[in-house]
C-alpha cells in the first residue's frame, strides 16, 4: 500500500470514526482503527491523523453545545480504548530510556498526552503514562523510584499554569528534564518560554525534543521577576471574597440570577471562579493575551448556551472595581472588557 | 617641580583626588594620605612651617617618575627606583626598556615578577609624571577572595542540586555533570561494585558546550588500581600513574596521559565509600591544595546525596512491594458487566489508603463485588483493607449470599481486630451481580453502614438505592440491610466512598460536595461507559476540591453491558482499565 492510498483511506475513515464516537460504539471504533492497521497504515498515523483530529472535533462540538459533557466523556473514553488497542497491535519494544508522561494536577484532558505517550512508545522509548490529574507528590515519588530520561507534562488550560510551574520545578529538583505541551502553554508555547521550560507543539516534535538531551537541558531560565509585586498571591488570597461580591452584584442587577437552581448557582460560582483563576494565571505569566483569549472563549461558550454576553462583562467590571490597587490585573481586566463583543456592554 | 605643578590638576580616577589640591594655602595641612602609608605624623597646626614637598611625596606607596617635555627622566622617587631599577634620571624613559611606561599601554603589567599599575599624569610645561604602584599583594588577595567566592558559589549550587533525594542513577549523573567544568574537563564516578559489577558515569565536554554524560559497567576485578584503592577509602597520591590508569580505562577522551592532571577522591558513604570520583583536566591547570580541598568538599556532598539515594531506593523497593499488595485490585472480567473504577488516596505520594473495592468471579457466572472504607487513613488503614480483602477472597468461596457473606466477614474482622486490639471498623457495600438473558443485570446488595449506591436509569434519571445497615467489625450480630436492583442493558450502578460527598470545596473551600451535586453530575450520563462515568465522578470531585486536601476517594461502577457487547474479541487487545498508577503494557 502506498502512502497516497493510505491517506485516502484515512480521510474516508475519519467521518466513519466520528460516527462511531457519536454512537458511543467502542467496538466499531476499535474495529475501524484495527482495519486501518491491517491495511498497512502506520500506527503513528492512525493516532495522529485519525484519533487526534477526531478528539479536537469532539471538543469543538462540546464548545458549540452540540454535544453534552456526557457525550464528550463517552467519546473520549472510546478514543482511549482505541489508542490502547492500536498500541497493543503495534507491540513496540522499548530500546531507549524511560519517559514519564502525565497530566498536570487538576488537568483531566488525558487523551492528548496519551497520544504523545504512544508515539514515544512507537519510537522505542519505554513510556510510563501516569494518567489524568497526577498529584505532584505522586509524580515526584515516581521519579525518585524510577530513573527517567525525561518527563512530558500536559496542560490544556492556561488557568493551571501556576500549578504547572510548581510541578515543573518539582521535576527539576529531581534533576529530570521536563518537556511540556498542550494548549495551556499558548498556541506558540509562549508561556512555556516564560516559565523556562522546553515546549513541543505536537507529538512528533515532543519525540524529537526528548531525543535531544542538550536541547532539553539548554532552556533559557524563567522570566518571572514581575511576581515580586505580589499581585498573584494577593489575588489568590482574595479569590473567595471576589467571587462572593461578584455573585451578590449579579443577583442585585440581574433579577433572573436570584431564581437560579442549586446547579445553576454552582455553575455560576464556578464560572466566576474561573475568571479569577485565569486572571491570576495571566498575572502569573504577565501576559494579558492569556486573559483576553479566555474571555472571548468564555463569551463564545456561554453564547452557544443561550447566556447573554453581558454575563461576562458584569463580573469583569466588578472585578476591575474591586481590584483597583492591582495595576497589572486591572490593565488585564480592562483589555478583557474591550475584547468582548460590542453587545456585551 | 613644585606644588603648583599639580595644584590645579585632578588626576581623574579619583584615587588621589582631594579637594585640597585646589586650595594651595591649606595644601600641606590638608594632604590626606591613605592610611596604610607609613608617614611621619604631620602637625595639624597650620602655623607650623610646611614640610619639604619631596619629603612628603617620597613616602607615597606609588613611585613617581617625572619626565620633561622631551621624555627625559628628571626624577625617580625611591619607591619607583625599587620597582623600576632600569629607569635612570637624565636618560630617555623610552630607552629604559619598560614598554608599559608609554602612552596607550595597559595600566596593569607584570614587571620583574611583581604586578604593577602605572598611570601617566600630564604636568605643566608639557612635563609628565608616571605614578607606579605595586599591587601584587592586593591583587593576589583579591584573586584569592574571588576564587573562594567561586568555590562557595559552586558548593552552594552543588548543595542545591544534590540536596533533594534523587534516584541513584540521577544522582550519579548529576554529580559528574556538576563536576564539569568547575572541577574537571572529564569527571568519572565509579560506584562501589554491587554483585561484582561496578557502574560508572562520566561527564565530559568539548569546547564550551554543556557537559555530556555517559555511563557503563565494569567487572569489579577490572577496576584501575587507583579506583579500587579509592573504594577502600584510600586517597591515592601518586597522581602521575593515576592518569595513565584512567587513560587505559578509556575514560579520558581528548586528554593525553602526559599532559593531564588527575585526582581521585572517595565519596564517603555510610561505612565504606559509596563510590570514587576521578577528575582530570589539562596539565595547564594543575590541581593545587585549594583545588583538592574543593574536590573533597564536593565529594562529601556527592557522597551524602548518593547514600541518601541508595537508602531511599532500598526502602522504596520494600515499600513498593508492600504497597502493591495493598492497592485495590481491578475487578475481574465478568460476563455482562462493564466495570469502571476510580481511586485517589488522600496521601498522593503514598498511593494507598483506607478505601477499597474489588470483585471475585463466582462459579455460577455471577460476580461478588464490593466497595468500602475502613476507619483511619494512610498506611495503617491500607493494611486493614488488605486484611479485609483477604478475608473476602477466602469467604466468598464458602458463601455467595451477600447478607450472609457480610455477616461472615463481620465475624472474621471482629476476631482479627480483637486479637490485635486495633478497634478498627469498616463500612461496605457488598453485592452479587448476575447477568440476565436480556443483557441486563440483577444486583443483590448487602449494606454494612456505607453510603447507599446510586443507579443511573436508561431514562437519564439517578436513583438512590435504599440500602441500610450497620458498620462491620464492631458488634457480633450487626443489622445488615439487603436490596435487589435490576439493571436494564446500559444502566449503571455506582458505588462510592464518602471522600466524594464529603469533599470540601466551593467558594470558600469549606462547603461539602454533598449527594445532591453528585446526582446532578450523573444525571443525563446514562450513555457513558462505566470507566468514563467513574472518572467523571473523580473529576467533578477533584474540581470541587480545587487542589484542597481530601479524604480517600473510591468509585466502582457496574454497567449492564447488554447483549451487543462483543467483549471476547477485544478483551485481550484492550488492556482492562487504563491504569493510572502503574505502567500500561508496552
Amino acid at each position: 500500500m502506498t502512502a497516497a492510498t493510505a491517506a485516502v483511506d484515512l480521510d474516508d475513515a475519519y467521518s466513519g470514526y466520528l460516527d462511531c464516537l457519536a454512537d458511543a460504539d467502542e467496538y466499531a471504533a476499535t474495529d475501524l482503527a484495527i482495519a486501518l492497521l491491517d491495511a498497512g497504515v502506520p500506527a503513528e498515523r492512525v493516532l495522529l491523523d485519525l484519533v487526534a483530529p477526531a478528539q479536537a472535533e469532539v471538543g469543538e462540538r462540546w464548545a458549540r453545545n452540540e454535544w453534552s459533557v456526557a457525550q464528550e466523556h463517552a467519546a473520549t473514553h472510546i478514543s482511549e480504548q482505541v489508542v490502547a488497542a492500536v498500541s497493543a497491535y503495534a507491540k513496540s519494544r522499548p530500546t531507549r530510556g524511560r519517559v514519564v508522561v502525565a497530566c498536570m494536577d487538576g488537568e483531566w484532558h488525558a487523551l492528548p498526552p496519551r497520544l504523545v505517550a504512544e508515539v514515544l512508545r512507537l519510537r522505542g522509548w519505554q513510556v510510563t503514562f501516569l494518567g489524568a490529574s497526577v498529584p505532584a507528590a505522586h509524580l515526584v515519588s515516581y521519579l525518585h523510584r524510577y530513573d527517567a530520561h525525561a518527563v512530558a507534562l500536559a496542560c490544556a488550560l492556561p488557568m493551571r499554569l501556576p500549578y504547572a510551574h510548581r510541578m515543573i520545578e518539582a521535576c527539576r529538583r529531581s534533576d529530570v528534564p521536563v518537556v511540556v505541551g498542550g494548549r495551556g502553554f499558548g498556541a506558540d508555547g509562549r508561556w512555556a518560554r516564560r516559565l523556562g521550560v522546553a515546549w513541543a507543539p505536537d507529538a512528533p516534535s515532543a519525540a524529537e525534543l526528548i531525543s535531544d538531551e542538550r536541547a532539553l537541558r539548554g532552556v533559557p531560565a524563567a522570566r518571572l521577576a514581575h511576581l515580586a509585586d505580589d499581585e498573584y498571591a494577593s489575588l489568590l488570597r482574595r479569590r473567595g471574597e471576589l467571587i462572593d461580591s461578584a455573585l451578590a452584584e449579579l443577583r442585585e442587577r440581574v433579577p433572573a440570577a436570584r431564581e437560579y437552581t442549586a446547579a445553576q448557582l454552582d455553575a455560576t460560582v464556578s464560572d466566576l471562579g474561573h475568571i479569577v483563576d485565569f486572571l491570576a494565571a495571566a498575572v502569573y505569566v504577565d501576559d494579558a493575551s492569556l486573559f483576553t483569549e479566555f474571555v472571548q472563549w468564555l463569551a463564545g461558550i456561554l453564547r452557544s448556551r443561550g447566556v447573554p454576553a453581558g454575563a461576562v462583562a458584569l463580573p469583569l467590571e466588578h472585578y476591575a472595581a474591586a481590584l483597583r490597587d492591582f495595576p497589572r490585573a486591572g490593565r488585564m481586566l480592562a483589555l478583557g472588557c474591550a475584547a468582548l463583543p460590542a453587545t456585551a456592554h | 617641580m613644585t606644588a603648583s605643578d599639580v595644584r590645579d590638576y585632578d588626576p581623574g580616577d579619583g584615587r588621589l583626588s582631594t579637594p585640597s589640591t585646589t586650595r594651595p594655602s591649606a595644601w600641606s595641612a590638608d594632604v590626606r594620605p591613605r592610611p596604610t602609608v607609613a608617614l611621619p605624623p604631620l602637625a595639624p597646626d597650620p602655623r607650623q612651617a610646611a614640610p619639604d614637598w619631596f619629603e612628603v611625596v617620597e613616602h607615597f606607596r606609588e613611585g613617581l617618575v617625572v619626565c620633561d617635555a622631551d621624555g627625559v627622566v628628571r626624577h625617580v622617587s625611591p619607591v619607583a627606583e625599587r620597582l623600576l631599577p632600569e629607569v635612570t634620571p637624565g636618560e630617555l624613559l623610552s630607552a629604559a626598556g619598560v614598554p608599559a611606561l608609554s602612552e596607550g599601554a595597559p595600566a596593569g603589567f607584570i614587571h620583574r615578577g611583581r604586578q604593577l599599575t602605572a598611570r601617566q599624569v600630564p604636568l605643566s610645561d608639557a612635563r609628565c609624571c608616571w605614578y607606579v604602584e605595586d599591587v601584587t599583594d592586593s591583587a593576589s588577595r583579591a584573586d584569592a577572595l574571588l576564587a573562594e567566592r567561586a568555590r562557595s558559589a559552586f558548593l552552594a549550587v552543588v548543595g542545591d542540586k544534590l540536596g533533594n533525594p534523587l534516584h541513584p542513577d540521577r544522582a550519579a549523573a548529576a554529580i559528574v555533570r556538576l563536576a564539569v567544568p568547575a572541577l574537571a574537563e572529564v569527571a568519572v564516578l565509579v560506584l562501589a561494585p554491587r554483585a561484582g559489577r561496578a557502574r560508572w558515569w562520566r561527564g565530559s565536554r568539548t569546547d564550551d558546550e554543556a557537559p555530556t554524560v555517559d555511563s557503563g559497567v565494569l567487572a569489579g576485578g577490572d577496576l584501575p588500581a587507583a579506583i579500587a584503592d579509592g573504594l577502600t577509602g584510600v586517597e591515592p597520591h601518586a597522581v602521575d600513574w593515576l592518569v595513565e590508569q584512567a587513560v587505559d580505562a578509556g575514560w579520558l577522551p581528548g586528554l593525553a596521559g602526559t599532559e593531564s592532571a588527575a585526582r581521585v577522591v572517595p565519596l564517603p558513604g555510610r561505612d565504606a565509600p559509596v563510590g570514587v570520583l576521578l577528575v582530570a583536566r589539562r596539565a595547564t591547570r594543575w590541581y593545587d591544595e585549594a583545588d583538592v580541598e574543593l574536590i573533597r568538599a564536593f565529594a562529601a556532598r556527592a557522597g551524602a546525596a548518593l547514600t541518601t539515594a541508595l537508602l531511599y531506593r532500598d526502602q522504596a523497593e520494600v515499600a513498593d512491594t508492600l504497597q502493591a499488595s495493598l492497592l485495590p485490585v481491578e475487578p475481574v472480567e465478568a460476563a455482562g458487566v462493564q466495570w469502571g473504577t476510580a481511586y485517589r488516596p488522600a496521601q498522593a505520594g503514598l498511593r494507598i489508603g483506607g478505601d477499597f473495592y474489588g470483585s471475585h468471579r463466582l462459579a455460577d457466572g455471577g460476580s461478588v463485588f464490593f466497595l468500602g472504607d475502613v476507619s483511619g487513613k494512610g498506611v495503617e488503614a491500607a493494611v486493614f483493607t488488605g486484611q479485609l480483602r483477604q478475608c473476602l477472597q477466602a469467604l466468598h468461596r464458602l458463601e455467595s449470599h451477600p447478607a450472609r457473606l457480610l455477616r461472615l466477614l463481620n465475624d472474621a474482622l471482629l476476631e482479627t481486630t480483637q486479637a490485635h486490639g486495633q478497634g478498627r471498623f469498616a463500612t461496605i457495600v457488598l453485592g452479587v451481580a448476575r447477568p440476565e438473558r436480556d443483557g441486563g443485570l440483577t444486583l443483590t446488595m448487602a449494606g454494612g453502614g456505607h453510603l447507599p449506591p446510586l443507579v443511573l436509569r436508561a431514562s437519564g434519571e439517578v436513583e438512590a438505592v435504599p440500602l441500610r445497615g450497620m458498620l462491620i467489625g464492631v458488634v457480633s450480630d450487626p443489622r445488615v440491610g439487603e436490596v435487589t436492583v435490576r439493571l436494564a442493558p446500559g444502566e449503571t450502578c455506582l458505588l462510592y466512598s464518602d471522600g466524594v460527598t464529603e469533599a470540601r470545596g466551593g467558594r470558600r473551600g469549606d462547603e461539602l460536595f454533598g449527594p445532591e451535586r453528585l446526582v446532578t453530575a450523573l444525571t443525563g450520563c446514562q450513555r457513558m461507559p462505566a470507566p468514563a462515568l467513574a472518572e467523571r465522578v473523580e473529576q467533578v470531585t477533584c474540581d470541587w476540591l480545587a487542589q484542597g486536601d481530601h479524604d480517600d476517594i473510591a468509585v466502582l461502577a457496574l454497567r449492564a453491558a447488554g447483549l451487543s457487547a462483543r467483549g471476547a474479541r477485544h478483551l485481550h487487545s484492550v488492556p482492562a482499565g487504563l491504569d493510572q498508577a502503574g505502567e500500561t503494557p508496552a
